[in-house]
């Protein structure tokens, strides 16, 4: 095995991570006893708006049309520092976790600075949500890496992920389930999925991610579907691959397990979107803050 | 044996937290019971010197008292009241948890300081410990609803009983069934008084008890 | 003779009486019953004081489960005194509220005062800590329902109050029992005896430092809420303003002394293994911070009783640190706590009735006192200047032993800060007392007649204050004494 992975992971997650979204959607359906779009539609849907034409509002400016762009560039890099499980990736290096939520923070200060740039009273407010939402998830996730940095000892991820293994996991039992759960609370604020926001909805006034999004069209509204897709894929691959510890050696097997898991991943997420309602906004911080919680305890107890 | 003293450490933490953030009575008479049932069974795991009447007896008394008997207590005075949620805490839910990380730091520090004294404990349940008793505290001084403060009140209890059980193996019984009863019969004391506060003033709340100043 | 029994006794007896109060047909009754077995309790406290003087030093019964020495027979002998005076003036008390007395309430207070008695007198006569907490406990979930004998807001507030305030306490107390039984622990060797204090004073017990003052500074502040020592006697005011004035008498004199008692048990241990300055240290800032807090709030006080709850606020400060400073202040702290009991029950009784009396507690309504009711006002105004250190009476003897004692210790920070606090005490509580006792009389005057009991209560507890003031009968100096040099861990 070379010290670090080859570009092959990125891009594989490139072309698979749209249809994440596909099975989630699908799950949903067959739940609601329904027979569901196409499991490649998201594909469709990305390809569609990419070859129409863009429409933009008077008073916007340059922001308005770097915001997709930055958050698709932002996170096609993230997906250089992100293990796959097993999978090395690419880019190693000593604090590289700070990197990894440096870059999804970033991407999100492209995406609100461009939802104000249009001077909506209704994006402004999304941007103010997903502001204050994901004040509260950054420490989160960076807790819950914290976490499994100390339990495994180093601090760039690829290693990381390599010491999580069956063994580590019967030493470590109620720290690593504990980061889990945060991790999987963190899945679901950060993609914006049910309990936290609804993607389907389009009432104003409960939308937080989309309604940033409502003025973006064409080959912009195909960038952020796309991002929004990659988003799943690399906070999916934290979560997963702290959940599959099958650390055999071999990339392919390795590699196949992940892939297994992320499917459970997006059926798991399907289902959480099928049986739960919407948490009404003022609980939304709890939900976050009882997240962070659990890596906070997961960490003190580890400090022991 | 140590991965199982440290999940129950893992999830005594988590009940707390859980009691911290919850704001429905009945989840929180819940959250009580497990954590009573939770901790109850320490008794059984710590000694070295096995089974004996006496483990069997504190293990069977909590248990049964803390897991069954004080959740029902507070059920039937919780069936009373008009409504059963603590609407607005004098701490927010969100800053209770926050708090509650605090004290968890906290008590791990004073962990730090008394472990060398006390060598026959063993570290996480002394955490453990420490921490209920101050999350205790804090629903105590926190909480409007009279049960709630109950349910504090029984918390610190809890971190009181897994304290005494790790660190004073030679006490004698007779003194912890004293414990044990004392603690009974402060629940069914404080029940009477809800009863009565309940029908005097049509609430739990205690923040209608304030007329006494200076 | 028969001190070994008379632990028992007095214990069963008080149980006993309790119960029997559940079958008593009249409120009459329960109140004879009261009267009764408060006055058997004294002649047995006197009897096991007299043994417990004695050659041996000790008394003890139950194989060494009860055990008393000169310091625990010097409280139980005020403790009963101070049931004695309290269950008489109940009687009288109680007779006025015919209408809300009725046989159930009558009954529930009989089971509950004497049930209180017997818990504290388990807390004085028990060698083992452990069983010395659960007394404490229970009294406390005993002592709660006095409070509210007649429910209403304010009693259910002052009770709902006292209850878990207390409770958080007493398990602060408990940790630190805990604690202090642990500290033997590291050393190996644990008996049954292990929570003895007989045993951990001794010079024996290896006791390990750390572990004493967590145990120490949790067992002052857990049993020093109960005690009433400020910043942590906020249930203190109201539970005596809203308590029946027996009830309120019985607190201030001695339920307090009783969690005093607790932590004094803890000193000699702690001394061992950390030397006299960490006890010391904490008892004065503790003392000294009730006295200060106490003297503030007794300025704007406009409420009797709640004037009088500061002013045992005030003196368990005194008490507490007289404690602290060495063996005269020792003696002077135990002198202290007889006269603070008999003058502080006194003053609860002349303000409950003259409140019956007036319909309110508030202290502008009791005006001209004195002529209004010359039995009680003049009992009023005997307490009060007694309470706040005027001459003659035994409060200014005993305070002024605790200056000699603080003088003798260097505490000269102690010294000012408690001299100023009593002036300040002394010039507010008197302008309140010349207001209640002198002022013209308010017309809200109900009449009522005292039973024959009301003049022997007054001059027992009136005579005591004037006669210890002038003269103290040497077989008292030398009880008090000895009960000094237990502390000082001269068994």
């Amino acid at each position: 095995m070379p010290a670090s992975g080859s570009l092959a992971l990125p891009v594989c997650a490139l072309i698979l991570a749209p249809m994440l979204l596909g099975i989630v959607n699908r799950t949903k359906a067959v739940i609601a006893g329904r027979r569901g779009p196409p499991l490649l539609q998201p594909y469709w849907d990305i390809a569609k708006s990419l070859r129409r034409g863009a429409v933009y509002g008077e008073v916007t400016t340059w922001l308005f049309r770097l915001g997709p762009v930055v958050g698709l560039a932002t996170l096609a890099a993230a997906l250089l520092v992100t293990p796959f499980g097993g999978v090395r990736a690419p880019v190693s290096f000593s604090g590289d976790p700070i990197v990894l939520v440096g870059l999804l923070a970033l991407g999100r200060f492209a995406t609100v600075l461009a939802a104000l740039d249009t001077g909506s009273s209704f994006e402004g407010m999304g941007a103010s949500r997903e502001v204050h939402f994901a004040a509260l998830a950054e420490p989160a996730l960076l807790l819950a890496l914290a976490t499994l940095a100390r339990v495994t000892g180093s601090f760039a991820l690829t290693p990381v992920y390599q010491a999580i293994t069956i063994g580590a996991w019967a030493d470590a039992l109620p720290t690593f389930a504990l980061v889990a759960m945060t991790l999987l609370v963190i899945t679901l604020v950060e993609n914006t999925r049910i309990p936290v926001d609804d993607p389907a909805t389009h009432l104003e006034l409960t939308m937080i991610h989309e309604v940033m999004v409502l003025d973006h069209s064409g080959p912009d509204l195909g960038l952020i579907q796309y991002a929004a897709a990659l988003k799943v894929w690399i906070v999916g691959a934290l979560l997963v691959g702290l959940v599959t510890p099958i650390r055999s050696g071999s990339v392919w097997l390795d590699g196949a397990a992940m892939l297994v898991g992320m499917v459970l991943l997006a059926g798991v997420i399907g289902m959480i979107e099928s049986a739960m309602a919407r948490y009404r906004l003022a609980q939304v911080p709890q939900f976050i803050v009882a997240a962070a919680t659990l890596s906070a305890v997961a960490f003190i107890i580890r400090l022991i | 044996m140590y991965a199982l003293i440290e999940t129950i450490h893992a999830a005594g933490l988590l009940t707390c937290f859980a009691l911290l953030s919850t704001s429905r009575i009945g989840a929180c008479i819940r959250w009580l019971s497990f954590q009573g049932i939770l901790f109850g069974m320490v008794p059984l795991i710590i000694p070295d010197d096995g089974l004996t009447t006496r483990t069997l007896l504190m293990a069977g008394g909590s248990l049964v008292l803390k897991g069954i008997a004080f959740p029902w207590i507070l059920l039937k005075l919780r069936a009373r009241a008009n409504y059963n949620r603590e609407v607005q805490p004098f701490v927010s839910f969100v800053m209770s948890i926050l708090c509650g990380i605090l004290i968890l730091s906290l008590s791990v520090w004073l962990t730090l300081q008394m472990k060398p004294a006390l060598i026959h404990a063993p570290f996480v349940l002394l955490n453990s410990s420490i921490f209920l008793i101050f999350v205790g505290l804090f629903l105590m001084i926190s909480r409007r609803n009279a049960l709630m403060q109950v349910i504090g009140y029984l918390v610190l209890e809890n971190g009181i009983f897994v304290f005494g059980v790790i660190t004073v193996v030679g006490t004698p019984l007779l003194v912890e069934l004293g414990v044990l009863l004392d603690a009974f019969v402060g629940v069914f004391v404080m029940g009477i008084a809800i009863y009565h506060i309940t029908r005097e003033f049509g609430s739990m709340d205690v923040d209608r008890l304030t007329e006494l100043r200076g | 003779m028969y001190a070994g029994p008379s632990i028992v006794a007095v214990l069963v007896l008080a149980l006993a009486g309790a119960l029997s109060c559940l079958v008593l047909r009249r409120p009459h009754h329960v109140l004879m019953t009261i009267v009764g077995v408060s006055a058997v309790e004294l002649l047995l406290a006197l009897n096991i004081w007299t043994a417990a003087l004695g050659p041996k030093g000790f008394v003890t019964a139950a194989d060494q489960w009860f055990y008393i020495d000169a310091f625990s027979s010097f409280h139980i002998v005020v403790l009963t005194l101070v049931f004695v005076l309290s269950s008489a003036f109940a009687s009288i008390y109680f007779t006025h509220e015919a209408g809300a007395f009725t046989v159930y309430v009558a009954r529930r207070f009989g089971v509950l005062w004497l049930g209180a008695q017997s818990a504290m007198l388990l807390v004085l006569v028990s060698n083992n800590l452990g069983i010395m907490w659960v007394g404490m406990e229970a009294t406390t979930l005993l002592t709660a329902f006095l409070i509210s004998l007649h429910p209403s807001r304010l009693s259910l507030e002052a009770m709902w109050k006292y209850l878990i305030i207390c409770s958080i306490g007493i398990a602060f107390a408990f940790m630190g029992t805990l604690l202090a039984a642990a500290s033997i622990q590291s050393d190996g060797g644990v008996g049954a005896d292990a929570l003895f204090w007989t045993k951990l004073g001794s010079a024996e017990a290896h006791l390990d430092p750390t572990l004493m003052k967590f145990a120490f500074v949790f067992v002052l502040v857990g049993y020093g809420t109960k005690a009433g020592l400020a910043p942590i006697h906020s249930w203190l005011p109201d539970a005596h303003s809203q308590a029946p004035a027996p009830v309120s008498a019985m607190f201030s004199g001695f339920l307090l002394n009783t969690a005093l008692y607790c932590i004094m048990r803890f000193v000699p241990p702690v001394q061992h293994a950390l030397g006299q300055d960490f006890t010391s240290g904490l008892l004065i800032v503790f003392g000294t911070v009730s006295i200060l807090v106490a003297a503030g709030f007794i300025v704007f006080q406009r409420d009797a009783k709640r004037l009088l709850a500061y002013h045992s606020v005030e003196h368990m400060g005194i008490i507490t640190l007289g404690y602290a400073l060495g063996p005269l202040g020792c003696f002077a702290a135990l002198f202290h706590t007889l006269n603070h009991s008999v003058c502080k029950s006194l003053a609860f009784f002349a303000v409950g009735r003259l409140g019956q009396r007036y319909g309110s507690h508030e202290m502008i309504s009791i005006a001209g006192a004195l002529r209004a009711d010359r039995l009680w006002g003049v009992s009023l105004l005997i307490s009060l200047l007694a309470l706040i250190g005027v001459a003659p009476f035994s409060i200014f003897m005993s305070e002024y032993q605790l200056l000699r004692a603080a003088i003798g210790a260097g505490a000269w920070v102690t010294l000012v800060l408690f001299l100023a606090a009593s002036g300040v005490v002394f010039v507010s509580a008197l302008r309140h007392m010349i207001d209640m006792a002198f002022g013209t009389a308010s017309r809200h005057d109900r009449g009522g007649r005292d039973g024959k009991l009301a003049v022997p209560i007054v001059v027992a507890a009136a005579g005591l204050l004037v006669v210890l003031g002038v003269w103290m009968p040497l077989p008292l100096y030398d009880a008090i004494a000895s009960a000094a040099a237990v502390l000082a861990g001269r068994p």
